[in-house]
């Protein structure tokens, strides 16, 4: 009998524990979306800024460039902290490959002049990708380990 | 399907990508190999889709307008790891700039003169001489050095997989062996691919890997609208 109520009373907690999670995943869901929201939103801003700065002034460069290096700028100064944009800038970085679909199905459109060049385009990105990683590998490991400034790394 | 409202089209381009970005979640983390790469594999999908349906890119226009929306927003978020892996890059700034410098520009110019001596067209030049910043930031330059953006934005998802998948072999083949120098090579050429590919390898060169994508984008950008107009011709 003791058995029993005992179990019972173990499946009423293991009830009432459930319902307490489930709750507080909902109220954990709506707490993240208040959040995650202002994270958006500064760092759209600090885009729509960077947009607006180059264009102003007329500046050759990706306006999202100038936003990524204005936020750089904004923490090495300490006017913003990294814990501000957290949850929101990691999830966007963990998932950026699925902003680049909408862009890449643009080829859609230009397939018989990716087929015409296939081979010569595959020949080009392979060497450069090789001579690139070769040279940024050779320059900065001689640099390096030169006798003089042979120093353990971290 | 030309009797489809414009909004049910742009509704269902909208779930067909992210079915198929969902999808090649799942396929990467069962089958990893370069042709599970996401954008890859979600890009061949919603093509076959699309193709299949008789919608054209012009009618998936408005849904690529609201997917690309957080695009800039996430640009603006790269600042965060170059930002929390500064220190190790800074410590050691001769060797990893030089480093960075040498393969970004290397690479470009490389890139430009094989395509010239290959007889490809300038437009396919000036796509692919920037290839080896990461996409958000490539496309845009595309665009101010009159290259095309949807062709830039594959020749770097295919830099990435080169370099992430071949890189590492290489670079055991010819001894470049310290780990700054491996998370540089990686993250300036293959950008955020080879960055997943340095975390991998290590936290020092996954740290490094990080900054040297960011400050790649950087030099590359500044380059291009030098180097691009000569090359392109």
């Amino acid at each position: 009998m003791d058995e029993i109520s005992d179990a019972m009373a173990a499946g009423g907690e293991a009830v009432i524990v459930g319902r307490a999670a489930g709750h507080s995943r909902v109220l954990g869901r709506l707490e993240q979306a208040a959040i995650v929201a202002p994270q958006l939103a500064g760092l759209w801003a600090l885009n729509v800024a960077g947009v607006w700065a180059v264009r102003k002034a007329a500046l050759p460069v990706p306006g999202n460039l100038v936003g990524m290096l204005a936020l750089y700028g904004l923490l090495a100064l300490g006017v913003v902290k990294l814990a501000w944009f957290e949850p929101a800038g990691s999830f966007l970085i963990k998932h950026l490959a699925f902003f680049f679909v909408p862009i890449t199905v643009g080829l859609m459109d230009s397939g018989p002049l990716l087929l015409a060049h296939g081979l010569a385009i595959m020949v080009v990105l392979a060497v450069s990708a090789a001579v690139g990683i070769l040279l940024a590998g050779f320059v900065s490991q001689w640099l390096l380990t030169r006798p003089r400034r042979r120093r353990a790394e971290p | 399907m030309t009797a489809l409202p414009g909004a049910a089209v742009t509704g269902l381009g909208i779930a067909v990508t992210i079915g198929a970005y969902a999808l090649s979640l799942r396929a990467r983390k069962r089958y990893p190999s370069p042709l599970t790469t996401p954008v890859l594999f979600s890009t061949a999908i919603v093509v076959a889709v699309l193709l299949g349906s008789g919608i054209s890119f012009a009618d998936y226009g408005p849904a690529k307008q609201i997917m690309t929306f957080l695009l800039g927003p996430a640009t603006v978020a790269l600042a965060l790891p170059l930002y929390k892996n500064r220190r190790v890059f800074f410590r050691n700034i001769v060797p990893a700039g030089c480093g960075l410098l040498a393969g970004s520009l290397g690479t470009m110019i490389v890139a430009g003169l094989t395509a010239r001596v290959l007889g490809i067209t300038p437009l396919l030049t000036s796509s692919i001489a920037i290839k080896s910043a990461t996409v958000p930031i490539a496309v845009e330059i595309a665009a101010i050095i009159h290259g095309a953006p949807a062709l830039t934005a594959i020749f770097v998802v295919m830099t990435g997989m080169l370099g992430a998948s071949l890189g590492p072999w290489l670079m055991n083949r010819l001894g470049i062996t310290h780990p700054v120098s491996r998370g540089l090579a990686l993250g300036t050429i293959s950008h955020g691919q080879g960055t997943a590919e340095a975390v991998a390898e290590g936290q020092l060169s996954g740290a490094v890997a990080g900054v040297a994508m960011g400050l790649g984008a950087v030099c590359t950008s500044l380059a291009a609208l030098y180097v691009v107009p000569l090359l392109a011709g």
